[in-house]
């Protein structure tokens, strides 16, 4: 079985996210981040780095619940349809143009709401690109030239996850001993095994390179050359095909085409990639 | 095979040489076991082979050591991969990529093997070591004897001529210990690879060594048969002590051999009374679950666990890897996420416990003992504990110093040999005077002598004449719970499938039995000095 290159999902991602900023339609981002998710569900891979969606998930709602609540709060006089009235705060006078409370207009809070969509989805399809590819396998894909430069991130990006590990095991070490795990002192306590530990586990990992020949001999080789598949070119050209399209599906078709069209694209991985 | 012609070697800044004048040969497809206390040289001597030390480490060697007729002097471990493979101590940290079958090719890719040889070489590694069904498993999915087997197969793809192994077996159950053994034993006798091996459990190894290599304390070295080299070691398995206390003319090493010499001692203890243990009425529960459920992600780590801790009792948690044992241990701390069910010590619920309150209650010393500590040297060390646990200055240091033989108090918590931390960490959590006292696996990295010393602490926290305390000890070591246990849980896929006197429990299970049930079996003996005792009543 081979899966789709991990490139290819970043690619794939990349090119959505143009597509969502070039359209600046909340509809269409609303529908890109359904689509997207259900893919993520459908494909993700076991990895720690398959949560990497669940935390951009996490991160895209409390974004759209900041903006909303700022705008509601802060921001310039807007025209519109008053909604409500929250009672405003007095600024003085050198601090003109910004206000705290006052009405509340369906623009203000539309505007807000339609950034704040754009951000979410952006950040849902970066993690996305993450759990369904893992950082770790995307560096190990890395052209030949550039071998020594993927081994050293990959040290870097196998250790990142061992350290969330470590942190947590330490400060529940910490919590048994009667102490405090939280404030400045705690962290003392923390940061100092912790050093050692990870100081200790990349000693352990050069030792091990070294002794099984890493770096001693110029050529090296590829035990499983990622090769690109049917499923990799279609998602790389349907993505390309929204993206360049989406102007003259506006202008000629209806809006309710474009919309099926993004919903179809992004969700192809569920039906095309191999699990 | 390999040749030490006047070895020795010395760190910068250390007290005393390391190994001294060291002259040895190993022949082709032996396996030689090293044996020594901790901290003794065993990993140094494992590191000397392929020049990990001193090119990886620094240090000043003399002399000449010699594999396969290449001189480690001038070639680093690099360029003596294809002939030497060596796996770790931690192999999870000396893993490089996240894939089974991608970590075995690692190798083959940083020697250039074109692919169609390597895809061979792949599949006759994964083949010799019954990985296969793994191959496309994510690493760090795997159980420790399942990534043991990982690093033996990536050291082996390159085809080396000397495997090099560090405490293989330390970590693992008795279980997965033994399959790594039995694989490493079939390498020697069908490939006749050359094997080294150093351990602190002996009883797991002995019966598959050639040679044994003894480390003393002063860095003098002898090598010889293993009969001859533990009848006057003062490390030695239980079935040698056994052998020794039954007067034997020599030593055995496998169990099949001394059942075959005892069988008129085995006829006589079978009709000897069993030592039945004098326990005082106990009735104040210390520590209770009542249909205790954990749940991580969407698999149960326990499912509906009932039992009770007694005060005074030393009650062992067993079961494979994964069983659920640190779970349960840590739902006794109000770490685990329990589902449903209530845990209770003292009558109160731990969750609720914080600081101070929670460690007058029970004291926890993790698999990493070193976790628990913080401070810049010993002293220091026992210092902030006074402070932490609110008990008078000097109160550590006093458990401290009456726990360890020399209690180098200078000396940085880190420096400490495995045992020592151990006893510092213990020392720590008693300072608090906690009713409840628990251990994951104390055992890890201690040899015979320090084991020995940590069952007599254990022996005398339940008698303490002013507090009775309990202790629950988590571990695979079965020597240690035959000596130290009067109860013995058994755990299996999160349930209790065993709860009851060790005696009855170890001696059902043959995996689980220690070596002196196995050899005196059917008759449930359980240690040496039991043995001993009942022989020298029917003696009078």
């Amino acid at each position: 079985m081979q899966l789709v290159h991990p490139l290819v999902w970043w690619l794939w991602a990349l090119l959505l996210a143009a597509f969502v900023i070039r359209t600046n339609n909340t509809l269409i981002a609303t529908a890109v981040a359904c689509a997207l998710t259900l893919v993520v569900l459908k494909l993700k891979s076991k990895s720690y780095w398959s949560g990497a969606f669940a935390l951009s998930a996490k991160l895209a709602l409390s974004i759209i619940a900041i903006r909303i609540a700022i705008a509601i709060l802060i921001g310039v006089p807007m025209p519109g349809t008053v909604l409500f009235q929250i009672p405003e705060i007095r600024l003085p006078s050198w601090m003109v143009g910004i206000r705290i409370g006052g009405p509340v207009t369906s623009q203000r809070l539309s505007t807000a709401v339609t950034e704040a969509l754009m951000i979410a989805t952006l950040i849902l399809l970066c993690g996305a690109a993450s759990s369904l590819a893992s950082p770790h396998r995307l560096i190990r894909s890395l052209p030949k030239a550039m071998f020594n430069l993927g081994v050293t991130l990959s040290v870097a990006t196998s250790v990142l996850p061992q350290t969330v590990k470590s942190v947590a095991r330490i400060q529940s070490a910490k919590r048994l001993r009667g102490q405090n795990i939280r404030g400045l002192r705690a962290w003392r306590g923390i940061a100092l095994p912790l050093l050692e530990e990870s100081l200790e586990r990349a000693l352990d990992l050069a030792t091990a390179m070294e002794s099984r020949g890493y770096g001693y001999h110029g050529k090296t080789s590829k035990y499983r050359a990622q090769k690109f598949q049917l499923a990799d070119v279609a998602m790389i050209t349907s993505a390309l095909y929204l993206l360049a399209l989406s102007p003259i599906l506006i202008a000629h078709f209806t809006f309710g085409l474009l919309l099926a069209a993004t919903v179809l694209i992004v969700a192809l991985p569920i039906v095309i990639v191999p699990r | 095979m390999i040749t030490f012609k006047n070895v020795s070697l010395i760190y910068p800044n250390a007290q005393r040489t390391i190994l001294e004048a060291l002259n040895f040969e190993v022949f082709e497809g032996e396996l030689v076991l090293v044996i020594g206390h901790t901290g003794a040289g065993k990993s140094s001597l494992i590191k000397l082979i392929n020049g990990l030390v001193p090119h990886h480490t620094g240090g000043i060697l003399t002399g000449e050591i010699t594999v396969a007729g290449r001189s480690t002097r001038e070639l680093k471990p690099g360029q003596l991969s294809d002939v030497i493979g060596i796996v770790g101590q931690n192999p999870i940290n000396g893993f490089v990529t996240d894939i089974v079958e991608e970590e075995i090719a690692f190798g083959l890719e940083t020697m250039g093997i074109a692919p169609e040889i390597m895809r061979k070489r792949v599949e006759e590694v994964l083949d010799l070591l019954s990985l296969a069904p793994l191959r496309n498993r994510e690493i760090a999915t795997l159980s420790g004897g399942e990534q043991q087997r990982v690093a033996i197969g990536a050291a082996l793809v390159l085809n080396p001529k000397v495997l090099l192994l560090d405490e293989p077996t330390s970590a693992l159950d008795p279980i997965a210990a033994e399959e790594v053994l039995s694989i490493l034993h079939r390498l020697v006798h069908d490939l006749g690879l050359t094997v080294i091996l150093a351990e602190h459990r002996l009883e797991r190894v002995i019966q598959f060594a050639d040679r044994i290599m003894r480390i003393g304390d002063d860095g003098e070295v002898v090598i010889g048969k293993p009969g001859e080299i533990l009848e006057d070691s003062p490390i030695a398995p239980a079935i040698v002590n056994l052998a020794k206390a039954l007067d034997l003319s020599d030593i055995s090493l496998s169990v099949r051999e001394l059942r075959r010499r005892t069988e008129s001692i085995r006829e006589l203890l079978q009709d000897l009374p069993l030592p039945t243990k004098i326990t005082e009425s106990r009735n104040e529960i210390l520590l209770s679950l009542n249909n205790v459920s954990v749940k991580y992600d969407a698999k149960y780590a326990l499912s509906n666990i009932s039992f009770e801790i007694k005060r005074g009792e030393v009650v062992a948690l067993m079961g494979r890897n994964g069983a659920g044992k640190s779970s349960l241990l840590r739902s006794a701390v109000g770490q685990s996420p329990i589902i449903s069910g209530t845990v209770l010590i003292n009558g109160i619920d731990p969750v609720t416990l914080t600081g101070k309150n929670l460690i007058r209650h029970v004291g926890y010393v993790p698999q990493e003992p070193g976790d628990l500590l913080y401070g810049q040297s010993v002293k220091a060390e026992c210092e902030l504990a006074d402070n932490d646990n609110g008990v008078p200055v000097g109160t550590t240091q006093t458990i401290y110093e009456n726990l360890m033989a020399i209690p180098n108090l200078n000396a940085h918590p880190r420096d400490l040999s495995e045992g020592q931390r151990l006893g510092l960490a213990l020392s720590v959590i008693l300072s608090a005077n906690p009713d409840l006292i628990i251990l994951d696996e104390p055992t890890r990295g201690l040899d015979y002598v320090a084991k020995n010393k940590l069952i007599k602490i254990l022996q005398k926290l339940v008698v303490d004449s002013n507090q009775a305390r309990s202790v629950v000890i988590a571990t695979h070591d079965v020597e240690l719970v035959a000596e130290v246990a009067e109860r013995v849980i058994f755990l299996a896929e999160g349930e209790i499938v065993a709860n009851g006197p060790t005696r009855e429990v170890l001696t059902s299970s043959p995996a689980f039995a220690p070596q002196v049930t196995k050899v005196l079996a059917p008759a449930a003996w359980l240690t040496v000095s039991e043995v001993v005792a009942a022989l020298e009543v029917s003696a009078i």
